[in-house]
């Protein structure tokens, strides 16, 4: 890359040039491959965890973290106060860190000697700068003026005037929130149906916010927009190789809305469409801004002075040198410290931290499991079928000191990928995991059809009324009476919100559920004709009903001695006034609740077709069993039922056995989950009531912590980390490896539930080293826009990933540990290395450290890592 | 005068213990009883208004049923928003300032209203802008928070120095620091025409500015940065305090030029701010343009004479305001439950309901203040609400039941106040008629107007005044970030600083 990879004609040269581009490569492809850099965004409604690198595991961690580094600067590994704090509380062992360094240095090609380097890389793991003092000094100039070295980064060419790129970014921001808005304007972008380019293309010139000139300059430009963007990266002299990242350079500039449009553009069958017009939108802007500064004075390159002042001063400060001893370096051998250093300080020494971090969580876990013992085999009197989350962990625990329960997890949509549709809704909802595609329909109707009607009626009076609200607001003179006419009852609601949180909270709620109470209702599980709405077929055949069940059943291992009961749980959070609450829903089921999920699970369970299919295949599910489903409340450890069916006397029994134990069992959770949440001065005293007022306080910033803190995921059976205290940090997934001599199921784990935790851990990740890049800032400065996301402040980005009060227990202390998800196998070392061979994207991740990898061997108890070693 | 004691002793603690949050020798818990402690002003201002009687003088102060009235409204106003921000701002880094900040806003804002003492209104008009630029500067590790906060003192100086200049100019002519001496008419007719004018034109830029008319709109617009108890305090207690300003200076602000000003600037202002809030789609921004609108709203009522309306209006909308702030996390469309637009049907049905209630409220209501202008409002209201029932099929008629009763009832609460606001209020004079009849026919046009211009959507004037309106709308460069800059900053200090 050379240092002036745009040279710039003058513009005059440009205007009389004929958009002849040099690319031949068509433009989509281009942009599909820079589209590689950014990941689609979900709208908040359904939050998604989705790591923001998802296309670039091909590459290993470290060169993605090298290549964001450069360019949009953002740094990926934690900061050195965050290891700092981890070090304080005993998360990182320093011996690791040493034995960390020491390979590391091993591995290089040292140029340097090795005592020095040793030295200076010592220096830097401690200190986070170089202290301010030394650089003052100036005798330091002359050196500096030795060399040059660095690559520069392809930036685009908006970056060398600081006013006008803040005028793309805001100009950007704003032609996306108004396409993409979802009816919060009540006069909308005109031209919207001639999509995004389309509709820029008309207004752009009647836009006051661009000069004459500027909107003069785009008079005439092209309709489409791959012309438009073949011609503007001719006029800004862009070639063939560096298009992909000058057009990632873009991307990168709002991560958040050009991954929305991607999210938009799959959606609707476009592929990358919507990335094109952006891309051709902003680049034209760009090019219409910055026309009068063309062409650029190479000269006005940012300076890399103070990074190469602290390297240098380090060298002669920490590595043991003179200035005299430094001149009489040839200028390869300075370039080389320098090189190796500034490697050193702006990297690696933030990777061996994390690595020793990490590794200290593994030896950590690797000792709580190893003291696990699991001697009691009395038969379970209900088992219990959970999600992986982490908040499962906590739950099932306790629960299993409570009594005799036998608990399972699993992804949280019970293996069954389909839309649903609640009762009496035009609206489905894919509830599955975003990687998997639904294959059926799933219909709630009711029971009595009567009851429709009745139900209709309750809740449209208050939509209707909130339909009444929004409209008046949208009309001239109408909202200007809206004060008058709902004011008072809205000072009387802050009121009583403030009076009392809870008990308001809890009202309001109740009123709610009153009004959207609906009647009681059934599945419709039979085949039936096809959807006009989703094109899928309603309902499952027979075949695929047994298959699902046994699929599930076989991949957690419960495929003989069931219990009278087994309870399928799925969970949702409980919180209000949060743009983030669907953020706090199970992931597995599309960012919504389980429980929809979790009842079409009990209710195939309980078909005899299913049972009888099921026991051709090898699994006999007695006559006494009975499938119950049931819903995890997170935010208050609470498990309610959803449809009891009627109940074996065994059952019946085990019910209640089970009913007497909940409330301990909640109380159980919840202390543990408050001793967590950060509070006011001391902790209250009664857990139960506060992570109640929790979950309906309007003014509760941390409802609860949702999945952070989660570290590890571990596929095995339950009775290897019964017992152990896991802290709500590890995802567990029940599987039976004698169960799967092919290792199908293993296979099927890593792909699905694996990947989802994967998904979610590198989210929390990001939004923990980078909360202002793929985070969403603080959440009492956000303002939702378009009904799809969040925005900081005036205008920002459209924000991706969790607000930094879900990482963060104050502005001082991080909550999160960011560190990449553990994946704890229990299967023989054949198992692995027979995935490893055959799983080729899982193989991958491992190998360029998207996650890291263990094995427990399930007779010797041998504890594997398989680090990039292994490979 | 207990009352009155009583009153003021209450506000000193609330004001010493907010002073108390900040030593950090203090635990954190105490801002628990800081926050009910707020109850105390609130509690003695109800009292006060229930016991004394109207048009207490004690020194300085002079104590009528507005004063104990907004006393009232803002202490509960400063306990609700403190009360929300216990848990909402906890963790933040400038947690404990916060309470000390919103405190003092809140507290010299409730005490503006009963003084009557030029001096001391020149005074406090200043220190609760001064408190609210200052809650705006306490994230100024952010750069556009800096940037609003920079631009909200600037703007709020101008106001302040025209309420000062105004107070000594009243006193150099009339020799008198007392407003209700100074403000009686054969005091004021020693004033000549152009001081006068120049006076009126004080009074209305010290009132415009903190209401964000236009055109000094722009520190409103740009005012989404703050966090939002900052913004429910700000929408809810003090951009109004222009209403009461004139209302106070009744007297004074009588020229029909000054009122005319008035009513153009707040008719202007009226329809930028609801064209911003009808073409932008954040949340926050939507609110801030309604804000500018519904301020215009209340200057209407001020130049039409009706001050009491102003009043109950300002009191009404910052409950509603504050509630829609304080709220502004639930606004996530539920996607289950968007309500599918027919649209169709007719809108002459409504167009009638609306036309024969507001003639009905119109004939109903002789004595009511502006009661064209509401009637017209009304009958608008009414047309929306009817061409609604076509979304809907079962329920519709409950639900159209519910809202009018719960509208009938917020109408028995504001036809209170206003009687009570009324009885109050010095009686000035009403200006002409043919301005609320100017006004009445002014805003059915531009209504009518805008019903054909979004009829016409891909007309070029429809096009030019969307574009126009959006770039109206939009906050300055220095204002915006695209990405929170500072949390990087905080992740690589840590704990260090503290």
């Amino acid at each position: 890359m050379s240092k002036q990879a745009i040279s710039l004609e003058r513009p005059r040269k440009q205007a009389t040039r004929k958009a002849v581009s040099g690319i031949e490569r068509p433009i989509a492809k281009i942009v599909e491959k820079a589209s590689e850099v950014i990941a689609p965004l979900w709208p908040i409604s359904t939050f998604i965890a989705r790591h923001p690198w998802m296309e670039l595991e091909y590459l290993p961690f470290s060169e993605v973290a090298e290549r964001f580094q450069r360019m949009p600067g953002i740094h990926l590994y934690p900061t050195m106060a965050s290891f700092r704090a981890a070090l304080e509380k005993g998360e990182i062992d320093l011996s690791f860190l040493e034995r960390k360094l020491h390979r590391w240095l091993d591995a290089q090609n040292l140029s340097v000697p090795r005592h020095e380097a040793e030295r200076l890389c010592r220096a830097f793991l401690w200190n986070d700068e170089v202290p301010a003092e030394w650089l003052a000094s100036s005798e330091w100039n002359q050196l500096l003026a030795a060399t040059s070295w660095r690559n520069a980064v392809i930036q685009p060419l908006s970056a060398h005037n600081s006013k006008q790129k803040q005028r793309l970014d805001q100009q950007m921001i704003k032609w996306c929130k108004l396409f993409l808005d979802e009816g919060q304007a009540a006069w909308g972008l005109p031209f919207r149906e001639l999509g995004l380019f389309g509709a820029w293309r008309q207004l752009v010139g009647h836009d006051p916010a661009l000069t004459k000139d500027e909107r003069q300059r785009l008079f005439d430009w092209p309709s489409a927009p791959e012309l438009a963007l073949q011609r503007v990266l001719s006029e800004l002299n862009v070639d063939e190789e560096t298009a992909v990242n000058y057009l990632e350079a873009h991307l990168l500039a709002l991560p958040g809305w050009a991954g929305m449009l991607l999210w938009r553009s799959k959606q609707t069958g476009q592929d990358t469409a919507l990335l094109v017009d952006y891309l051709a939108i902003r680049l034209s802007l760009e090019w219409t801004l910055m026309a009068p500064d063309l062409p650029l004075d190479p000269s006005m390159d940012d300076d890399v002075a103070d990074d190469w002042r602290q390297l240098l001063v380090a060298w002669l400060h920490w590595g043991g040198m003179t200035a005299a001893k430094w001149q009489q370096l040839k200028a390869e051998e300075q370039c080389a410290r320098l090189a190796f250093a500034d490697r050193f300080w702006r990297l690696e020494r933030y990777r061996l931290w994390l690595e020793a971090w990490e590794e200290t969580y593994e030896e950590q876990l690797k000792t709580t499991i190893r003291s696990s013992c699991s001697a009691d085999e009395q038969k379970p009197a209900a088992q219990f079928l959970f999600c992986i989350d982490v908040r499962s962990e906590v739950f099932r625990r306790h629960l299993e000191e409570a009594g005799p329960f036998e608990t399972y997890g699993c992804a949280g949509f019970f293996g069954i990928p389909i839309k649903t549709r609640e009762l009496d809704s035009h609206h489905t909802h894919p509830s599955c995991p975003a990687i998997v595609q639904p294959q059926q329909e799933i219909c709630e109707v009711a029971a009595v059809p009567e009851s429709v009607t009745d139900y209709r009626r309750r809740r449209n009076m208050f939509r209707f009324a909130g339909q009444i609200f929004k409209k008046v607001k949208q009309n001239l003179l109408a909202s200007l009476l809206l004060p008058e006419m709902s004011g008072s009852w809205l000072g009387l609601h802050t009121l009583m919100r403030s009076a009392a949180p809870k008990k308001a909270g809890h009202l309001f709620r109740k009123i709610e559920e009153t009004m959207e109470k609906k009647p009681s209702t059934a599945l419709v599980l039979e085949r039936q004709e096809k959807s006009e709405a989703s094109d899928l077929p309603i309902g499952f055949s027979t075949e695929e009903k047994i298959q699902y069940v046994q699929q599930l059943l076989h991949s957690i291992g419960l495929t003989s001695s069931f219990a009278p009961l087994v309870i399928v749980c799925g969970h949702e959070s409980a919180t209000v006034n949060n743009p983030y609450a669907s953020s706090l829903d199970c992931g597995a089921c599309g960012g919504a609740a389980g429980a929809f999920n979790a009842r079409v699970f009990a209710a195939l369970g309980n078909l005899p077709e299913v049972r009888e299919g099921l026991a051709q295949r090898g699994i006999v599910i007695p006559d006494e069993t009975v499938f119950v489903a049931a819903e995890h409340v997170t935010t208050i450890d609470e498990l309610r039922w959803i449809e009891i069916p009627v109940l074996s006397e065994s059952a019946q029994q085990a019910f209640h056995l089970v009913e007497s134990v909940l409330p301990k069992v909640s109380r159980n959770a919840n202390e543990e989950r408050c001793a967590k949440l950060p509070s006011i001065g001391k902790r209250p005293n009664d857990a139960v009531a506060e992570v109640q007022r929790r979950a309906v306080d309007w003014s509760e910033i941390r409802p609860e912590w949702g999945l952070a803190g989660n570290a590890a995921f571990v596929i095995g059976s339950r009775s290897r980390t019964k017992h152990c205290h896991l802290d709500g940090r590890v995802f567990l997934h029940s599987y039976d490896w004698r169960q799967d001599p092919t290792g199908e199921l293993l296979s099927g784990i890593i792909s699905g539930p694996a990947t989802v935790g994967q998904w979610i851990n590198l989210q929390y990740y990001a939004s923990t080293v980078a909360p202002h890049y793929y985070g969403s800032g603080s959440k009492t400065t956000q303002t939702v826009t378009s009904g799809i996301g969040v925005m900081q402040g005036n205008a920002s980005d459209l924000l991706t990933g969790l607000p930094w009060q879900s990482v963060a227990a104050s502005d001082q202390e991080l909550f999160h540990s960011p560190l990449r998800l553990l994946v704890v196998i229990e299967a023989p070392r054949y198992y692995i290395e027979r995935l490893l061979t055959e799983h080729l994207p899982f193989s991958q991740k491992v190998k360029n450290g998207w996650l890291r990898l263990a094995s427990i061997d399930p007779d010797s108890g041998e504890w594997v890592s398989w680090g990039r070693s292994l490979f | 005068m207990l009352f009155i004691w009583s009153w003021f002793i209450s506000v000193g603690i609330v004001f010493v213990s907010g002073a108390l949050c900040l030593y950090s020798r203090i635990p954190e818990r105490y801002v628990y009883i800081h926050t009910r402690l707020l109850l105390l002003p609130a509690a003695a201002a109800l009292i006060g208004w229930i016991g004394a009687g109207s048009g207490t003088e004690v020194g300085a102060w002079r104590f009528d049923g507005i004063s104990w009235l907004m006393a009232f409204y803002i202490s509960l106003l400063s306990w609700i928003i403190q009360t929300f921000s216990l848990r909402y701002l906890h963790g933040d880094r400038a947690y404990r300032h916060y309470f000390w900040l919103l405190t003092w806003t809140a507290g010299a804002a409730s005490v503006i209203w009963s003084s009557n003492d030029l001096r001391i209104m020149a005074i406090c008009w200043g220190l609760p802008f001064v408190g609210l630029a200052a809650l705006t500067w306490l994230k100024r590790e952010w750069a556009p928070s800096r940037a609003a906060a920079m631009q909200m003192g600037i703007m709020f100086l101008a106001s302040w120095l025209a309420v000062a200049v105004l107070a000594v100019w009243i006193w150099t002519v009339t020799g008198k620091w007392s407003m209700s001496a100074a403000l009686l008419a054969d005091q004021l007719a020693e004033i000549s025409f152009w001081g006068r004018i120049a006076m009126n034109g004080l009074l209305l830029l010290a009132a415009l500015i903190p209401a964000g008319q236009w055109p000094f709109h722009r520190w409103l617009l740009e005012s989404a940065v703050t966090p939002t108890p900052v913004s429910a305090v700000m929408h809810a207690g003090l951009v109004n305090a222009g209403g009461l300003l004139l209302a106070r200076f009744s007297p004074l602000f009588n020229m029909p030029a000054a009122h005319e000003a008035l009513f153009i600037i707040a008719f202007l202002s009226i329809l930028l701010g609801t064209g911003i809030s009808f073409v932008h789609v954040d949340y926050k921004r939507q609110l801030v343009a309604s804000t500018m609108a519904q301020m215009g709203v209340m200057f209407v009522q001020c130049a039409l004479g009706a001050y009491g309306a102003a009043v109950v209006h300002l009191i009404l909308h910052g409950l509603f305001k504050a509630t829609l702030f304080l709220q502004s996390g639930s606004v996530v469309p539920r996607p289950e439950r968007i309500v599918r637009v027919k649209g169709g049907g007719s809108w002459w049905g409504g167009a009638l309901i609306g036309l024969a209630v507001g003639m009905a409220f119109w004939i109903a209501s002789p004595s009511e203040p502006t009661r064209l202008f509401s009637a017209l409002l009304l009958g608008a209201s009414m047309m929306i609400a009817w061409g609604r029932l076509a979304d809907f099929r079962e329920g519709r008629w409950l639900g159209l039941v519910t809202v009018v009763m719960l509208a009938l009832a917020s109408e028995e609460v504001r036809h209170f106040l206003t009687e009570f606001v009324q009885a109050a209020l010095p009686s000035g004079s009403a200006p002409p008629s043919a301005l609320e009849w100017l006004a009445f026919v002014l805003f059915a046009s531009a209504a009518i107007v805008t019903f054909w211009i979004v009829r016409h959507r891909s007309s070029l004037l429809f096009v030019r005044f969307y574009m126009w309106l959006v770039h109206f709308g939009e906050p300055r460069l220095s204002t915006v970030e695209p990405h929170p800059h500072y949390l990087s900053i905080y992740v690589k200090e840590g704990a260090s600083d503290e």
